[in-house]
């Protein structure tokens, strides 16, 4: 059954400069239970994705066209107040990137979760205290320390209370915004499997939003790979990992160390990420890219499915078995390196 | 370090002040030039002058006078008036509280508006509400109190005639003592344009940094994370937003608070109150040292006393506050 299916998201922002186009035509979907991983630099939509779905935005953004159905509905319909009912945290819940930032420093994490829960449910005081205390237990926190302040978490503990309060309604969706990025890699792993184990035991599906390929590739389904505000590969995991089509996807795989073969070269994607300023025609990786041609910097790609429901946006998909080999070279990106120093 | 002896370490901090306080106090009016008996006795002779100033005790050196002067003080002996020979605790402690119960009232009214204001400000940022009311905000922020003043008796009294044009109470009523004095309708009819006034020039300040605060505090995560929560738009602005941006205020009403006691002056003269501030000022002008330092003394004290307050306030207020 599809839970979440997006169809041409367009969320703008409005800046001084001009119009901010940070997500440009964005089609995804979830079924329920499933996983999902969305994947892209600092500054290429990815958490603008997120705030599209429940709606978050800024005061300066906003969606200007396509849709997000929930179990069908068309969630961007809806009005603020059936969206707050409704939605947000009794099906979609949200996992900050901080969750020391996440909690509100003055009440007590005990008391924050029984605010989500009597805000949203008739239960009494004590018995949503309860179940805050059975959410620690959970996560593997003390109970008693549901009374305690959040800064008197440490930040691996305050992460797992944000998991506890993201799952105090038990939510069909959770979004989780680089969930462990601010953790150390022995917590960030021990977290990682914890909320794996808990999306098995409460069937929830997930969204894991991250820059970090290591991350998605352990826990996720399906990656997305966003670039400049679009979806310009979408696989199932071990495609995404092992054979990629995009010369994006095979930059990032680059860019990442494996513990299996020994003296890898890492090799970075040479440029930074595009200006998202009302963009031209032509794809937007184009500039960066060491296989792009004529038509790339004049024509849009559009998304071309290929293989088991997955996606992709690039005019030479079809190369990808010459593609590939080339893309793991260092020479090739650094080659393109010495292109756009020469531009500049 | 436990809350109690934080509570006992800071009572210790307060001794020093006070005793800092006390000092500077006693210096200052030993300083300035003149002498009360120079001004007021002038066409006595040479002897009763002396005479005088023996019993004013200012013949002794510096070191006894200031040694008497803490004994005093230490048996809670305001002295005599060297003007009105007559107890300065007679004199002040009427209008201190005349004084205390105006300001407070103008500043509940001051920091309740502002607060909630400020609050509203930020939340609609960018909004022409927001615009309007910064500008009133910085217009009652720099209308003098006095002009203030004027306009209400202008408007309430003179026009509409709504109010008493001044004073604490209407000439003929009954003159209650203690705490009944505070307690009449009559007063509180008397209070409203003082208070006010008071008010006006207060709620700036706590309005516009309730604003600023709050800027900051709507940028947490917190707030984004409240909101993704599906709580009332209304909790998330006061439960969260407000109870975070209150914390800084916190302090910067304690200064209001001495502050107001000591610029009471311009309102008490305006509204013909009969309070500390105005006692002040003859005070010094007179120099007559037992009133004016006892009020100094009084208004010194409230402030050290309103920050102390605030230094266990805010430790309930904000648990991340820790003792050491």
């Amino acid at each position: 059954m599809t839970l979440l299916e997006i169809t041409d998201l367009q969320t703008q922002f409005e800046t001084s400069e001009g119009r901010v186009h940070a997500v440009d035509g964005v089609n995804l979907s979830l079924e329920a239970n499933e996983s999902l991983g969305i994947i892209g630099e600092s500054g290429s939509g990815k958490t603008t994705i997120a705030k599209s779905i429940v709606r978050l935005l800024p005061d300066n953004g906003e969606i200007v066209d396509g849709e997000v159905r929930y179990d069908g509905d068309d969630i961007t319909e809806y009005s603020d107040r059936q969206l707050r009912k409704q939605i947000r945290w009794n099906e979609i819940a949200v996992i900050p990137q901080n969750a020391m930032n996440g909690f509100d420093p003055v009440y007590t994490v005990g008391d924050q979760i029984v605010e989500v829960i009597t805000a949203h449910t008739d239960t009494p005081n004590d018995e949503a205290m309860e179940r805050a205390k059975s959410l620690f237990q959970t996560l593997g926190i003390d109970e008693d320390r549901v009374h305690d302040y959040p800064h008197q978490f440490s930040g691996g503990m305050a992460q797992r209370a944000m998991i506890a309060l993201a799952l105090a309604l038990d939510p069909s969706l959770l979004i989780a915004d680089e969930p462990t990025t601010a953790l150390d890699v022995m917590i960030q792993d021990r977290i990682l499997h914890r909320i794996q184990e808990l999306q098995d035991e409460l069937d929830t599906a997930m969204i894991f939003i991250t820059h970090d390929m290591s991350v998605v590739s352990e826990t996720c389904d399906k990656i997305a790979v966003v670039y400049g505000g679009r979806i310009v590969e979408f696989a199932d995991t071990e495609t995404i990992i092992k054979n990629p089509r995009h010369p994006y996807t095979l930059g990032l795989r680059n860019a990442f160390p494996s513990i299996m073969t020994d003296d890898q070269d890492l090799v970075s994607i040479p440029g930074t990420p595009p200006p998202l300023l009302e963009p031209d025609e032509g794809c937007r990786f184009a500039p960066r890219c060491p296989f792009a041609e004529e038509r790339c910097w004049s024509e849009t790609p559009q998304s071309e499915p290929y293989g088991d429901g997955n996606t992709i946006e690039c005019h030479r998909a079809d190369e990808h078995e010459r593609i590939r080999p080339e893309a793991s070279k260092s020479e090739t990106w650094r080659e393109q390196e010495e292109v756009i120093e020469a531009d500049d | 370090m436990s809350f109690q002896s934080y509570v006992i370490r800071r009572i210790g901090q307060v001794i020093v002040t006070y005793w800092a306080f006390l000092t500077i106090l006693f210096v200052l009016f030993r300083v300035v030039p003149g002498d009360p008996v120079s001004m007021h006795v002038q066409d006595l002779g040479a002897e009763a002058r002396e005479e005088r100033i023996a019993e004013l005790g200012l013949d002794q050196p510096l070191y006894v006078q200031y040694v008497e002067y803490l004994r005093q003080l230490a048996r809670a002996d305001l002295g005599q008036s060297m003007i009105y020979n007559e107890s300065v605790w007679n004199i002040i402690v009427v209008k201190f509280w005349n004084t205390i119960i105006l300001m407070a009232a103008s500043l509940i009214l001051a920091y309740a508006i502002g607060i909630l204001g400020g609050a509203l400000l930020a939340w609609y940022r960018g909004t022409a509400f927001e615009k309007g009311g910064i500008v009133l905000t910085l217009l009652a922020r720099s209308s003098p109190e006095f002009w203030t003043g004027i306009v209400l008796l202008g408007v309430f009294v003179f026009w509409l005639g709504l109010f008493p044009v001044g004073g604490m109470r209407s000439i003929g009523s009954e003159l209650a003592t203690g705490v009944g004095r505070y307690l009449s309708w009559d007063f509180v009819y008397h209070a409203v344009l003082p208070a006010l006034t008071g008010a006006i020039y207060f709620l700036g300040t706590p309005a516009l940094l309730m604003r600023n605060s709050m800027l900051d505090v709507l940028n947490a995560d917190f707030i984004e994370i409240k909101k993704a929560e599906g709580l009332h738009p209304w909790n998330v602005l006061y439960k969260h937003a407000v109870r975070n941006s209150i914390l800084p205020l916190v302090t910067i009403a304690a200064i209001a608070v001495g502050m107001a006691i000591g610029g009471s002056v311009v309102i008490e003269t305006v509204f013909n109150w009969p309070g500390m501030g105005r006692a002040m000022v003859d005070a010094v002008n007179n120099n007559d040292y037992q009133l004016a330092m006892a009020a100094f003394f009084l208004m010194g004290s409230v402030v050290i006393l309103m920050n102390f307050v605030a230094d266990l306030l805010y430790v309930y207020l904000d648990p991340r506050v820790t003792y050491e």
